[in-house]
């Protein structure tokens, strides 16, 4: 079950092995699973999420990592009962790290989430913290974990985190990991992104420099390389893309739209999106390698943004990943190989986006279920003086008419208010289905 | 210093040396999450790291302790940072860094923290190192040409350190090894529009074509080259349609009725651009279409979708998507 790459929070810098496939990835199983296996993918993640087994100790640093694939995993499959939910809320805000004073909160160091007790270390007896800092990538994981155990964000000290999360952007506007120094690339950027948008506060960022960051990651190809300059990856391009859906500077579904002033080469990328699916049904990464499982999550959440993943060919893309399918449970990167978490949780997500029955719908800009995405929306309402609402009950509809949140009960005689509810981050429709007032004007916001 | 032969694997509590110090155990604490099985071994060195970084100890032994926990979680960047907070403290010799370096890249050649530690210890050595760097990212590449790591790694120091002059040719004698390697191309579009050796893209253009045009002819079912050749033209469309050469390399591959793909869909591109295509166009095209129930649409760019449609069935959908966002001719 060991990973070969370090999964080191790579949540899209997955480097796939070289062109050729080996002869058993090319020879048909001898009995292909034709289905997806909910029952065994429970059961292996189940096992995973009470106990890892030795090889994944080297991804210790990342062990909230670790968590997050086993506890969205559960979620996506169905299966979140298997999670004790308080004992993970008490788990995950145990690696918070926090200033001991205003003053403190300045000194450069992040105030997020560790990964692991690695790199944590209670205060001395003069209350000295030794190397105490945050990573993006951990308290992005950290926050979808609490996210998908249904916590209430609005209780989490946020101040710290966002304002200390600056330190990290840099002046070409791409993140570092941590105040220590590291490798700064698209990946951070994203965690940046997924961090401000969860906690529904954009201090964090300077957001228009995050913006043209990515810009120049744009290749010559259409794709997004890691960094300006690099080759086009299924990994960069969705950290990009993801980034600015969340920043809010592309639309939800931006074909549709016929968007000519898109601050991206939109034909451009999507064509190079489309030539990932390779012969096999399988994603690449880049141009002219080998399919691998994650890259239907990475490649197809992008065209899922974009609103171009009904153009795929999904019977071909679910023959390729259900050859990667495990007979243990989870999924491997290629066919016919041992499973890995990572591999698995992105096997999920790419079946949750082929709306596999008995799935989680995925929020594809978060990587995590749409449940788990949801963010507070305000709507307004407004009422002829002579009449005035009592109750105002919502049905609210994603685009695939999916009940998300039902009734709401508004203050009492009031002629203008506001009720604030939760979304999910796409495009909703409202049907008002029954007030008891005479007649009203909603404005959502 | 820091031996060059590893510890041998005793165990820390066995080694007299370690005696004073009171490894700290990992407190996960009541109600960990996933917890991790851990192998002796890595428990043990790990209890040692703890103790050592949080006493803050920036010795010769700590810094032997962090090659040892590098070896076990490479991915570790605690590891790494302490580490380089020793190399600092000791005034470490930092070509025998890179040494150490080097010798454990082999195995951990995908691995974000060694690229950022090496990056660490050359930007100190400074133009110095640039030779040394260059070679032994090519050594990295001989191995696995598509190495991200390793390619970012050779565009930080280009950028940072200079060596530009030999980099195009060091493309050219990778695409010759495999035309098919992306990242190759990748590199040859970064030095073509950024050596300070060669003029820039608009310079470099001309010549570029031509190189191109050669690598579709020879592997027309080849990506890359494809969307290079388009690359070089960025946003100046109008240039990019009135290259004569660039139509005629997309003829020349659908007149030979074979890996015609890429070319019909370069020609479908122009074509939306505003190329104004000749009748042999037309001929070519429809001398790929072999029915005679379905005729082709008389208008090329459907034409094109058309047969798109069938020969790239993949992506059928896509192709149907393009034919019906066809500005409708008047």
């Amino acid at each position: 079950m060991a990973t070969r790459d370090p999964l080191d929070f790579d949540i899209g810098v997955e480097d796939d092995e070289d062109g050729t496939p080996s002869p058993s990835s090319i020879s048909p199983p001898s009995s292909p699973p034709s289905y997806f296996d909910r029952d065994r993918h429970v059961a292996f993640f189940e096992m995973l999420y009470n106990l890892m087994p030795y090889h994944y100790q080297s991804q210790e640093i990342n062990r909230l990592t670790l968590a997050f694939f086993t506890i969205s995993g559960l979620h996506l499959l169905k299966a979140l009962d298997r999670v004790d939910k308080d004992r993970v809320v008490s788990w995950v805000l145990s690696f918070q790290a926090h200033p001991r004073s205003q003053a403190e909160s300045k000194n450069g160091q992040f105030y997020g989430f560790h990964g692991s007790r690695t790199s944590q270390f209670p205060p001395d007896e003069n209350g000295v913290s030794v190397h105490d800092a945050g990573h993006l990538a951990s308290t992005y994981c950290a926050l979808a974990i609490l996210k998908t155990v249904g916590f209430n964000m609005l209780t989490i000290d946020k101040e710290s985190i966002l304002i200390s999360m600056r330190n990290l952007q840099q002046p070409d506007g791409s993140f570092m990991p941590v105040h220590v120094g590291a490798e700064t690339d698209l990946r951070f950027v994203y965690c940046a992104a997924a961090i401000c948008f969860m906690l529904e506060d954009w201090s964090g960022m300077d957001r228009e420099k995050a913006r043209d960051y990515i810009l120049n990651c744009q290749s010559y190809d259409g794709g997004f390389g890691l960094m300006p300059g690099l080759e086009s990856h299924g990994g960069g391009t969705y950290c990009a893309v993801a980034s600015l859906r969340l920043m809010g500077y592309i639309e939800d579904d931006l074909l549709s739209k016929n968007a000519t002033s898109s601050i991206i080469n939109v034909s451009l990328l999507l064509d190079w999106c489309m030539q990932r699916q390779a012969i096999d049904g399988g994603f690449q990464g880049r141009a002219n390698k080998s399919s691998d499982t994650c890259y239907a999550f990475w490649v197809g959440a992008v065209l899922r943004i974009l609103g171009g993943y009904k153009f795929i060919d999904k019977i071909a893309l679910r023959r390729f990943l259900l050859t990667c399918q495990s007979e243990y449970g989870g999924f491997s990167k290629y066919p016919s190989e041992l499973p890995d978490l990572y591999h698995s949780y992105y096997g999920y997500t790419a079946f949750s986006l082929l709306e596999e029955p008995g799935l989680n719908p995925l929020c594809a800009e978060l990587g995590m279920t749409d449940l788990a995405a949801l963010v507070h929306c305000f709507l307004f309402f407004q009422t002829d003086q002579k009449c005035c609402i009592t109750a105002l009950t919502l049905t609210i509809f994603d685009l695939s008419t999916r009940l998300l949140c039902g009734e709401k009960t508004l203050h009492r005689n009031r002629s203008l208010g506001a009720v604030k509810i939760l979304f999910s981050p796409h495009n909703l429709a409202i049907s008002v289905l029954r007030v008891c007032g005479r007649c009203t004007t909603l404005i959502m916001l | 210093m820091e031996s060059s032969e590893d510890d041998g694997g005793e165990p820390l509590s066995r080694l007299a040396e370690w005696r004073d110090v009171t490894p700290l155990p990992q407190d996960d604490g009541p109600n960990p999450v996933a917890p991790i099985a851990y192998k002796e071994e890595f428990r043990e060195t790990m209890d040692y790291f703890r103790a050592i970084y949080k006493a803050d100890e920036r010795s010769p032994r700590a810094l032997r302790l962090t090659r040892r926990a590098i070896h076990l979680n490479p991915g570790n960047y605690t590891v790494w940072h302490f580490r380089r907070l020793v190399l600092e403290a000791l005034n470490s010799d930092l070509d025998e860094e890179l040494d150490f370096i080097q010798r454990i890249a082999n195995s951990n050649s995908k691995n974000y923290q060694l690229w950022h530690h090496r990056r660490w210890v050359v930007e100190r050595l400074g133009t110095n190192a640039r030779a040394k760097e260059l070679h032994l990212i090519k050594s990295i590449l001989s191995l696995d040409a598509k190495n991200y790591h390793a390619w970012s790694h050779r565009q930080w120091v280009l950028q940072a350190l200079g060596g530009w002059e030999d980099e195009l040719d060091y493309c050219q004698q990778l695409l010759e090894e495999d035309i098919f390697n992306n990242s190759a191309w990748n590199q040859r579009y970064f030095v073509v529009t950024r050596s300070p050796f060669l003029g820039g893209l608009t310079a470099m253009r001309a010549s570029e074509v031509r190189y191109t045009v050669e690598a579709i002819l020879a592997n027309p079912n080849n990506e890359c080259p494809w969307r290079y050749l388009r690359g070089l033209y960025k946003d100046d469309i109008e240039l990019l349609v009135n290259n004569h050469e660039i139509s005629s390399v997309c003829l020349k591959v659908i007149n030979t009725k074979s890996d015609y793909i890429f070319a019909l869909k370069m020609l479908l591109d122009l074509v939306c651009y505003g190329f104004q295509p000749c009748q042999e166009f037309r001929d070519a095209v429809v001398a790929l279409w072999n029915s005679d129930s379905h005729p082709l649409d008389p208008d090329l760019a459907t034409a094109i979708c058309g047969i798109l449609e069938h020969v790239d069935s993949m992506r059928a959908s896509y192709w149907i998507w393009r034919k019906n966002k066809l500005p409708v001719a008047a």
